[in-house]
């Protein structure tokens, strides 16, 4: 009998910790913006305003911080999670395993030297270009003279499970590695240096933000955000006005969750 | 040598109605749709089949309808493993005949 107790306690304090939204950082909700006509599965802010892809009608979205439709980009099948670089809109294109670009209005593939399969997110700095590779369980890390091939199927550390998101920074790339329900962190060289949130029960890890202090991730499934420090700590937990968040966005203080559930932005500001 | 004409013609008839009547319809049946990158990765799947095309997803129902065109001899088993590479296990699979001069009634 009293081992049951001691089970049941345990298990409680388990469930409370994957529940329990605790900080001293501020995130408040402050406004909803429905997507009419849109199935979205990809968001960047860009100055005023915001990008999404609309996978069903293929095409990416150009709006207003209001939700306001100012332009669309047809026939990109497929469109995931996309990137702005350089005032370029970067698109990852999940039917064709190729890699499209807005610029100044006009839309060019840009060649993978390495061939993915189903590119589900992109990100890039001044010689690098990261790809989330769902169906091959990596990342295609492509430099000028370089390619390097991060992770490969599976459950441990340096593996990786259906990665759906990446960001490139500092060095380090960070993977939304969806299905092993984690981040994983590595460097460069594909050396793996760091997990996070194996333990925080998230229901698969669709996207991932980060900013010079945080790392934002998208608990699909769970509907929540979970905001970790550069350590891998824990810090809030986000649980209201979700509805199966599948990419996030962050400029200055305005934080975007993109619900693919019911076609909505949620935006947050804080206090930082 | 008329009649030689009139056979030819019948025989290019016949051939054409072959060519262009027949096509399938596949209903397939998932668990586990609510992911877009699961469902779309399935239509990417389904797309690398010969003659597949008007591939429909329905999300909330879990059923995946296309049709495959020509005189493709398409088996369940390449249906289903095409659904297991993108992850999913295959429910059900059914393959009916669909005369394509009727018309798929999505179009």
């Amino acid at each position: 009998m009293k081992s049951i107790n001691i089970l049941m306690i345990i298990s409680l304090l388990l469930i409370a910790g994957c529940l329990n939204e605790s900080s001293n950082v501020e995130w408040k909700f402050f406004k909803k913006i429905k997507l009419d006509n849109i199935s979205p599965t990809g968001i960047a802010i860009q100055h005023n305003f915001i990008w999404l892809s609309d996978v069903k009608n293929n095409r990416v979205v150009k709006t207003d911080l209001s939700g306001n439709f100012i332009e669309e980009y047809s026939n990109i099948k497929r469109p995931m999670h996309i990137s702005i670089f350089n005032s370029k809109i970067f698109i990852p294109e999940y039917l064709t395993d190729k890699l499209k670009v807005i610029s100044e209005s006009k839309i060019d593939s840009i060649l993978l030297k390495e061939k993915p399969n189903a590119p589900s997110g992109v990100s890039l700095n001044d010689s690098l270009i990261a790809i989330a590779d769902f169906y091959n369980h990596r990342i295609i890390l492509q430099g000028k003279n370089k390619i390097t091939i991060i992770g490969k199927e599976g459950h441990n550390k340096g593996e990786l499970y259906y990665p759906t998101d990446v960001v490139l920074i500092n060095d380090k790339i960070y993977v939304a590695d969806a299905y092993n329900n984690r981040v994983q962190v590595f460097d460069l060289e594909g050396k793996s240096l760091q997990i996070i949130g194996e333990k925080d029960c998230i229901n698969v890890a669709a996207g991932i933000e980060l900013t010079d202090k945080y790392i934002f991730v998208t608990d699909f499934e769970g509907n929540r955000i979970l905001i970790y420090n550069l350590e891998g700590i824990l810090i809030k937990i986000l649980i209201n006005n979700l509805d199966k968040p599948i990419d996030i966005s962050f400029n200055n203080k305005l934080l975007l969750v993109l619900n693919y559930g019911n076609k909505s932005i949620s935006m947050y500001n804080n206090n930082l | 040598m008329k009649q030689t004409k009139i056979l030819f013609i019948l025989f290019l008839l016949v051939e054409v109605g072959i060519s262009f009547g027949q096509s399938k319809e596949v209903k397939i049946r998932v668990d586990g749709l609510s992911c877009p990158f699961c469902a779309y990765g399935l239509e990417k799947k389904l797309n690398d089949i010969k003659g597949a095309e008007n591939i429909n997803i329905d999300f909330e129902n879990g059923l995946v309808t296309m049709n495959i065109a020509g005189e493709k001899n398409i088996n369940k088993k390449e249906i289903k493993d095409k659904v297991k590479e993108a992850g999913f296990t295959p429910i059900k699979v059914e393959i009916l005949d669909f005369p394509k001069s009727s018309e798929n009634p999505k179009q």
